[in-house]
């Protein structure tokens, strides 16, 4: 290979490694710069999304290796929380699960109320699983109870949109059933402790 | 002074991107469900393609041919990340409904077409001027497309939460197909007709 060819094949590469580190310091600026406002706007985001459950709450905290949230009014806990995942019409729909904090001393399992956080069902139809009218359906009932009424529940679905319903609802029912166990053990661990 | 000024027509009306070139339609269907989306898309894109359109021009006679794609890549990407993280910082809603189409930006063909059939051939400024043409070009044809399809899709018209008016009765009994991916082929192709049939557009 002659010499001006090698500086032929080599330049390019050159050039390129050099817009690639300079582009490199920039973005590391720039996350360094935002980092801290990102996760503040992510901790507003689901104060936020807890406050539509929990009206008089003022603090909460997040167990990442259980996946819940735990929330707090003036130091006392006042319910659970945690995301679950339904398998939509038009994708996965994120609901908040609200627990009521009693179901630790008794049997039954109380749902305090279930928010949509997001979800991309059908403008008009399935969209309306957001509307108060459906969600409200589970506040308050017993966690037997969440099915859809020709299933032998008390949620009524929305007309025209069955399967965004019955998606809500399977997801609402087996994320209970699941988390409930884990809360129940967690709690019983913090109270050995601090008893 | 005047060929600055034809640069900056030009984006706008007779090489429109996305309504005469055709270029961007992938975020142009995306996004347009609804005004306040349009115009984050709109500020989104004017702001990558000023700076990318800027960067192209300057290192335009440093840049190796054979390297030039990917280095416009790698300018391009690195800006819409900026873009991404700035506004998962500072406009978290916005963020959110933008969602995957900011990062889509990268991709954009009217960005990486710019860069290379203007930015790398021309001076800095005719360069700005380009970018700031196509720029408004594509928010005047994503807004309209936009505004047609929440008109019709869901009967009102509101931009960031204030209401401007309503159509009666099609708020009551919207036609949700011009939200849905199909209403924006609908919505495009009709608006291309309608402007070829009006000459707004010119054949060949």
């Amino acid at each position: 290979m002659t010499k001006s060819n090698l500086k032929k094949e080599i330049v390019p590469v050159l050039f390129l490694t050099f817009v690639v580190c300079i582009s490199v310091i920039f973005l590391y600026g720039t996350n360094s710069v935002t980092e801290e406002y990102i996760e503040n706007a992510k901790n507003d985001a689901v104060k936020s999304m807890l406050k539509e459950q929990f009206t008089e709450m003022d603090d909460y905290s997040y167990d990442e290796k259980l996946d819940f949230y735990t929330v707090f009014l003036n130091g006392e806990i006042v319910g659970y929380a945690f995301i679950a995942v339904a398998n939509g019409y038009g994708g996965p729909i994120e609901l908040i699960v609200a627990l009521e904090s009693n179901f630790l001393q008794e049997d039954e399992i109380i749902i305090h109320g279930i928010s949509v956080v997001s979800h991309s069902e059908t403008p008009g139809l399935g969209e309306k699983i957001v509307e108060a009218s459906f969600s409200d359906q589970f506040t308050g009932i017993n966690f037997n109870d969440v099915a859809l009424t020709r299933d032998g529940g008390k949620i009524d679905a929305i007309s025209g949109a069955t399967v965004s319903s019955s998606a809500v609802v399977d997801s609402v029912f087996n994320s209970v059933k699941e988390k409930a166990d884990i809360i129940r053990e967690n709690f019983d661990l913090n109270n050995g402790e601090e008893s | 002074m005047t060929e600055i000024i034809e640069n900056l027509k030009n984006g706008i009306i007779k090489s429109n991107p996305v309504l005469i070139l055709l270029l961007g339609l992938c975020p142009t269907l995306a996004v347009s469900t609804s005004i306040d989306n349009a115009f984050g898309m709109t500020a989104a894109v004017l702001f990558v393609l000023i700076s990318s359109n800027i960067i192209v021009s300057l290192i335009r006679n440093y840049t190796p041919q054979r390297v030039r794609i990917p280095v416009f890549i790698v300018i391009i990407a690195t800006l819409v990340t900026i873009v991404d993280l700035t506004m998962q910082a500072f406009l978290p809603s916005l963020s959110k409904s933008l969602g995957i189409f900011i990062p889509l930006i990268v991709v954009n063909c009217i960005i990486l077409g710019r860069a290379e059939a203007f930015a790398s051939k021309n001076k800095v400024p005719n360069a700005i001027m380009d970018a700031v043409g196509m720029g408004i070009g594509f928010g005047i044809a994503i807004t309209i497309i936009s505004f047609l399809r929440q008109i019709l899709g869901t009967g009102n018209l509101a931009v960031f939460g204030n209401e401007i008016f309503n159509v009666p009765g099609l708020s009551e009994n919207p036609m949700s197909i011009f939200i849905l991916p199909m209403g924006a082929f609908l919505v495009i192709s009709l608006l291309l007709a309608t402007l070829r049939y009006l000459g707004v557009i010119k054949s060949g």
